[in-house]
């Protein structure tokens, strides 16, 4: 039965009238906060390139909220009911033809985006810029927030032994961390600035730090947040307001508290007050990494930052980081096994209560989900 | 008499350094920092505190030299490069000389600047001219010096398709490093047609005429994008206007650059969560370093023609200083106004 909705959206999907996967469940936004466990059609052919993943854990993001919320984002909106989740791990239970880096059994971290292959920006390496990718959960590319999936061999990467399903799909938001530390330059010999201690913000402290950085001092306008960038090895951490008014006497705070230029700023919440604080904070030459999403049209004060060449860096997804966060994550120099705050499964009532806790944020990192 | 000329010698030997040069003005461009210090004696966040001397776009002849100086000569035709820095902070250390926070540059408040009949200045940052560059060519160094550097900072090669936003004296020069550097299409956009065909002649590949109204933003880039098929690498904004950023952040491609030269608005609402999320970086520029060498290679090899640019010469007296910044304010078919002795 299909209800067509406002703005065109046909609350309906083919897949929960087809028999043949009534085992496979999802979990479906069907509406502005209505989500619901359903089944999801997979492919019953494999692709030659192809492996076929038995999903094992999922965690949940800012973004999936937003979908929740508003049934798009910036730039795209949903004209049908989604599967949501692209941060997942899982075993392999089937491989395509012509597959010989992976077998039936192993344990794989999924990367969630699937470019073209073929564009420029592909074959320069920055696919994650691909503009025909489809990127799990985002629009119209139903996610991985179910219990199978088919996906291409070349983007599952084997787990360690000693890596557990939830940091495999931990390599997600980790590869945020490792881009954004990667375009920023961060290494030996940096002092690094972080706005905002959520899990993005967290992720990069501790890339940060697995980088080299030689300080990392975090902000936020949440003090149990804050107490979590101290105990994740900020050196310092310092709690800032939403008023814009504050900006002045905050820029000045810190460069009281951290007292050696700023090399790099990572805004990780990504709204006015943060970008003005790090344009002006940020010492002359230095990069303030925009990684935050919160705000479209920021009003930045830039002639007078870009007259002290401090460069603006965006910061889109990832690429070419999967094979580094396992690396880290195996030799522990990132654990981001702290950030897993809360875990759920694939029920109704665990779904709906996932996304409110993540939605409230606060105490809640990281919500997983164990499939 | 002869006592007379010694006192002048005493009085300038007190200031100079053994390491410093004496230099005869020769010529010395007008930049619109200068226009803007006299119109609004402030500059972003430097003010005009006590009168100044203006002028930072010098070339003369050298009339002494300090003890230790050995690489030029009385006589000498040089360049100068405006800004003194510091030599021990970490800037300066690590070769970005131009951030130094102590840096002292001609016409940058409160240090004075140099349309004046003599100055006396560091010999190492004292540029000879060859035989076959003129001392107008030399003064051109210093404008030059920020296409040059603009084109560095950008890191770009023989395959980066590049749009300039603004066909004035920046922007020119800009073009002109651009071609030199090796781009292999280059398109400039200005409100004004007879700049416009001032870029053509120039070199530009492609120019449009774009209008002062933020509601043509989108139009503009579409037509832009048109115009530059294969997509825009860079775009050097050097205007520096709320309306050119924005139009440079939508029409640049993802995964490119956007060079903010100009210094028109301080304060710009930008669509800057749009062009992070496709990677679409914002570069700043400070004057430039390590440029004045390569400028001058390329002016003595004719690689670059710096002479279209300069449109206007005045003398120096009270009244052509005058008439000098009221042509140069103008702007219009006025590029570069250079003062001759």
């Amino acid at each position: 039965m299909a209800e067509v909705q406002e703005g065109g959206f046909r609350a309906f999907h083919p897949s929960w009238e087809d028999p043949s996967c009534a085992r496979n469940l999802a979990v479906w936004v069907c509406g502005v906060d209505d989500l619901r466990l359903l089944p999801y059609t997979v492919v019953p052919q494999l692709g030659m390139n192809d492996v076929r993943v038995k999903i094992k854990a999922v965690g949940i993001c800012g973004s999936d909220v937003h979908y929740v919320k508003k049934l798009r984002n910036s730039r795209v909106a949903m004209k049908e009911p989604m599967v949501l989740g692209h941060e997942s791990s899982g075993v392999i239970c089937e491989v395509g033809a012509s597959v010989t880096h992976l077998r039936v059994g192993d344990r794989v971290a999924l990367e969630a985006g699937i470019p073209c292959n073929s564009c420029v920006l592909c074959k320069e390496g920055r696919y994650n810029l691909c503009k025909n990718v489809r990127f799990f959960g985002s629009p119209p590319t139903n996610g991985s927030l179910t219990q199978e999936v088919v996906h291409p061999a070349s983007l599952c990467y084997k787990l360690p032994d000693n890596l557990t399903f939830e940091e495999g799909a931990m390599c997600e938001p980790l590869s945020v961390g490792v881009h954004a530390c990667r375009r920023a330059k961060v290494e030996p010999g940096r002092r690094v600035l972080i706005l905002g201690a959520g899990p993005i913000g967290l992720i990069v402290l501790l890339v940060s730090r697995a980088f080299g950085a030689t300080t990392v001092h975090v902000t936020d306008i949440d003090q149990r947040r804050l107490m979590a960038a101290a105990s994740l090895g900020a050196e310092g951490t310092l709690r800032v307001s939403s008023d814009m008014n504050d900006m002045e006497n905050e820029v000045m705070e810190l460069k009281q508290l951290i007292g050696v230029p700023i090399d790099v700023t990572f805004d990780c919440v990504g709204i006015t007050k943060t970008m003005q604080t790090a344009l002006k904070v940020t010492k002359s030459g230095g990069k303030v990494c925009l990684v935050g999403m919160g705000q479209d049209n920021l009003t930045l004060p830039l002639t007078s930052s870009a007259a002290r060449e401090v460069d603006v860096l965006g910061i889109f997804r990832y690429c070419n980081t999967y094979p580094l966060c396992l690396d880290l994550l195996q030799s522990r120099k990132v654990d981001v096994r702290p950030l897993i705050t809360h875990r759920y499964r694939l029920t109704e009532d665990d779904m709906k209560e996932a996304f409110q806790t993540t939605a409230m944020a606060g105490d809640a990192i990281k919500v997983m989900f164990t499939i | 008499m002869e006592r007379r000329r010694e006192e002048r010698q005493h009085s300038w030997w007190r200031s100079r350094r053994p390491k410093d040069v004496k230099i005869r003005m020769k010529a010395v461009g007008i930049c619109g920092s200068d226009v803007h210090y006299y119109k609004h004696m402030r500059l972003t966040n430097s003010i005009v505190k006590e009168p100044m001397v203006i002028g930072h776009e010098y070339a003369g002849v050298v009339e002494e030299i300090g003890n230790e100086v050995t690489h030029l000569a009385v006589g000498d035709n040089v360049t100068l490069e405006p800004g003194v820095s510091c030599a021990h902070c970490s800037h300066c250390k690590e070769g970005r000389y131009n951030l130094c926070d102590e840096m002292k540059c001609f016409a940058t408040p409160p240090i004075h600047g140099c349309l004046a009949n003599f100055v006396v200045h560091p010999a190492s940052l004292c540029f000879k001219l060859p035989e076959n560059v003129s001392l107008e060519e030399g003064a051109m160094c210093e404008p030059l010096s920020v296409g040059v550097h603009a084109c560095r900072r950008a890191g770009a090669g023989p395959h980066t398709k590049v749009l300039i936003m603004g066909s004035g004296p920046i922007g020119l020069v800009t073009l002109m490093a651009a071609k030199e550097f090796g781009f292999p299409r280059v398109a400039v956009v200005d409100v004004d047609e007879n700049r416009l065909k001032m870029a053509q002649e120039l070199g530009a590949h492609e120019v449009g005429c774009v209008s002062t109204r933020i509601e043509d933003v989108e139009k503009e880039v579409l037509e832009i994008q048109q115009k530059m098929a294969a997509g825009i690498d860079i775009t050097f904004d050097c205007a520096g206007l709320e309306k050119t950023m924005r139009t440079a952040l939508k029409a640049t491609r993802s995964g490119g650059e956007v060079c903010l030269v100009g210094m028109g608005h301080v304060e710009m609402k930008v669509p800057s969560t749009a062009a992070a999320a496709r990677e679409v970086d914002i570069l700043g520029l400070h004057r430039y370093r390590n440029t004045y060498q390569l400028c001058i290679d390329l002016i003595s090899s004719g690689r670059i023609n710096v002479k279209p640019l300069i449109t206007h010469r005045f003398r120096f007296s009270q009244e052509d200083v005058v008439k000098a910044f009221n042509v140069s304010a103008m702007g219009g078919s006025a590029i570069k106004v250079m003062f001759n002795i």
